[in-house]
């Protein structure tokens, strides 16, 4: 699968790869103490692509999202977006290539505290430079599809660890990405509350074709992905495509 | 909008440590505003006293004579030259003075001594001259039964020479014309201690100085007095032209100038003085940069983690850097208003009722007794953008390191 993936992206580079890592390293330390968190990972996302990626603690999981988010330089290798070598760009380049191309969402902590859930949203397409009657319709919409309509003034304090996490994905969606990198979205939910964020991400990805790609260590949450990469000290170790 | 709204709420966020801070601001402002009016008001008051009394607001004299005074230096004392002065926009009062020197003598002994012709009506008018009487009557134009014309004299010239009001004075000096001037007055009143300026004065009726020296209707300044010795500069310059537009004086070589150029050596330090005074107030703005830098400091600590989710979704490192700036401006601007609410009401208590002192103190012969306060804009524009600008300065630092954190080792101390 993964073989015919990189022929077709070689044809027309832009049509069915997202995201592609070529030989992609993280080195930490050195000599004893050298740690290659991530070594020589090779693979290629298409659009509308729902992959979890898994493995034990320490298998690089993180590193491989950081660094295809351009929030880490690699040691070697290379990340490409549509075709583009991101390890090219500049340091306000590659902030404007995250803000642009790449929705995050992080363990926990994404919210600006002092910002209403509906604020969170504008706030990035505040950077961009969206309108302001486009922000507030669009605001309106990602909320209410993430199921937050009537939440839209509170404050992420008052609101619960799983809304928070749904505002989370409104803000990362909001912006219209390319892909949106999840790295352990549902860590610090209980079971339900994850397998539900998990659910409502999985139709925003059948509905609207949004790619994702996110790190677990849940076997309930696994199992909602299209696709398992499965990692261990920094090598992929399985890259299975579910019907 | 929404980073306005974003910077109000993170000042808000902690808000002791916001009142805190707010507080210090506010208390410096409050105090440089009043350390600034006060100073600024109690020169005020010393140089209206200091202008009216000595040396009018603007003087006109010969060329050359303010800085190389020369018995023969001298302005005009004719109606045509007094009218068109006093028509000259806002000139309130307006005496010619004739000033040389001359040696007196007494029954024993002889002293030289600064002696002034004077109008003496329009010379009290306007220098209130026999307010500084301590013995004796003012001066009148007449002359007395003997013929002899009168004379004030200061008090240590009462002293060196034994003279007491009726007394005889003589005076010797050289008239403009190369003649020896030798002449008798007859002494009404004395002026002021032996420590005041006037303290080796011999005032003369004007006719009786002008006869003395040999200066028929000449003088050498004419003192013009406005409203406001603040605006000296406007009445030279309306001064000036009024001459101009006068056939007669408009070639004349006649200098029109402001107390600030009649007096600059004292102008030059009683500036000086007036920043020496500041120097309090600039060191107070320093601790209390130091309390709100450890304030914008600390908050961009704690909110480290917070800055590289930003980062990480893309916020440019000069928009964070703007963010903190605007944060501190925020509260700089909250602490001006409060601080002008506060100090305005103090300021203007101070300007209209002022500070009793104790005891009147003295500074070059000028007497203070009040503590006065300026009520002008720049007593609050001053300590405003001294706020602003600290506030500017000190967001500077926390600002940058927000700026330069990367978005990942930001995170790791979530
Ligand atoms: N900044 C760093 N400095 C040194 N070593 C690091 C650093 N970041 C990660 N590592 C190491 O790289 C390896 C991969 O870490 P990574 O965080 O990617 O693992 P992970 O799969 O996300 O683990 P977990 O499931 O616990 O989140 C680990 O051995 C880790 O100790
Ligand atoms: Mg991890």
């Amino acid at each position: 699968m993964q073989a015919s993936i990189q022929r077709k992206a070689s044809a027309d580079p832009t049509a069915d790869v997202v995201f592609e890592t070529r030989e992609l390293s993280r080195h930490y330390g050195s000599g004893d103490t050298l740690v290659k968190a991530l070594d020589q990972v090779s693979l290629t996302i298409a659009p509308r692509e729902f992959t979890a990626i898994v493995g034990p603690s320490g298998s690089g999981k993180s590193t491989l999202l950081q660094l295809m988010g351009g929030l880490e330089a690699p040691t070697a290798g290379e990340v490409y977006l549509r075709g583009q070598a991101i390890s090219a760009m500049s340091g306000r380049d590659l902030s404007d290539f995250r803000r642009d191309h790449i929705g995050f969402i992080f363990q926990a902590y994404n919210l600006i505290p002092v910002l209403t859930a509906a604020e969170n949203c504008e706030y990035i397409m505040l950077l961009q430079g969206v309108p302001k009657a486009e922000r507030q319709a669009r605001v309106d919409s990602m909320l209410n599809r993430v199921g937050l309509s009537g939440k839209a003034d509170r404050r992420p304090a008052q609101l619960s660890g799983g809304q928070q996490q749904r505002v989370a994905v409104a803000r990362a969606m909001v912006s219209q990405p390319d892909i949106i990198l999840a790295d352990e979205p549902t860590a610090n939910l209980d079971s339900q509350t994850g397998s539900d964020l998990l659910d409502m991400m999985h139709e925003l990805n059948r509905r609207e074709g949004m790619t994702f790609v996110f790190s677990t260590h849940d076997p309930m949450i696994m199992e909602r992905a299209s696709r398992l990469i499965q990692l261990r000290d920094g090598r992929i170790e399985s890259d299975e495509v579910r019907a | 909008m929404l980073l306005l709204r974003l910077a109000w709420r993170n000042v808000l966020r902690n808000r002791r440590r916001t009142i805190l801070t707010l507080l210090s601001m506010v208390g410096g402002y409050v105090i440089v505003t009043l350390v600034l009016s006060v100073n600024y008001g109690s020169y005020d008051q010393m140089l209206e006293q200091y202008t009216r009394d000595s040396i009018g607001h603007v003087q006109v004299t010969a060329d050359q004579y303010l800085d190389r005074p020369r018995l023969q230096r001298t302005v005009p004392v004719d109606e045509s030259l007094r009218g068109q002065l006093s028509q000259a926009q806002g000139v309130r009062m307006l005496t010619p003075r004739l000033e040389s020197g001359a040696l007196a003598y007494g029954e024993e002994r002889s002293l030289p001594v600064e002696v002034r012709g004077v109008e003496p009506d329009q010379e009290d008018r306007l220098s209130r001259l026999s307010n500084r009487l301590s013995a004796g009557r003012y001066l009148s134009a007449e002359r007395d039964g003997h013929g002899q014309h009168e004379a004030l004299i200061g008090a240590r010239v009462a002293r060196q020479l034994d003279l007491e009001p009726g007394a005889d004075l003589v005076l010797i000096a050289q008239g403009a014309d190369g003649s020896l001037a030798n002449e008798l007055y007859t002494v009404v009143g004395i002026l002021g201690d032996t420590e005041a300026v006037e303290s080796r004065w011999v005032v003369l009726p004007l006719a009786a100085a002008q006869d003395f020296y040999v200066l028929p209707d000449q003088a050498h300044r004419w003192i013009i007095l406005g409203d406001d010795f603040q605006r000296a500069e406007r009445l030279a310059a309306a001064v000036r032209s009024s001459l101009a537009g006068d056939a007669n004086w408009a070639d004349n070589a006649l200098q029109v100038s402001p107390w600030q150029v009649v007096a600059r050596e004292f102008y030059e330090t009683m500036q000086a003085d007036q920043q020496g005074g500041m120097i309090a107030s600039y060191i107070l703005i320093f601790l209390v940069c130091i309390g709100v830098l450890n304030t914008i400091l600390m908050s961009v600590m704690e909110r480290t983690g917070e800055f590289g989710v930003l980062k990480a979704i893309g916020t440019p490192p000069h928009r964070l850097f703007g963010m903190i700036v605007l944060e501190t401006l925020v509260l700089a601007t909250l602490a001006c208003g409060l601080g002008f609410l506060l100090a305005w009401p103090i300021n203007l208590w101070l300007t209209l009722v002022g500070i009793p002192m104790s005891e009147p103190i003295e500074v070059s012969g000028l007497y203070f007794s009040h503590f006065r306060g300026r009520m002008s804009w720049d007593m609050f524009a001053i300590p405003t953008a001294l706020v602003w600008f600290t506030a500017l300065l000190v967001a500077l630092y926390p600002a940058t390191r927000a700026a330069r954190l990367t978005p990942l080792d930001a995170m790791r101390r979530l």
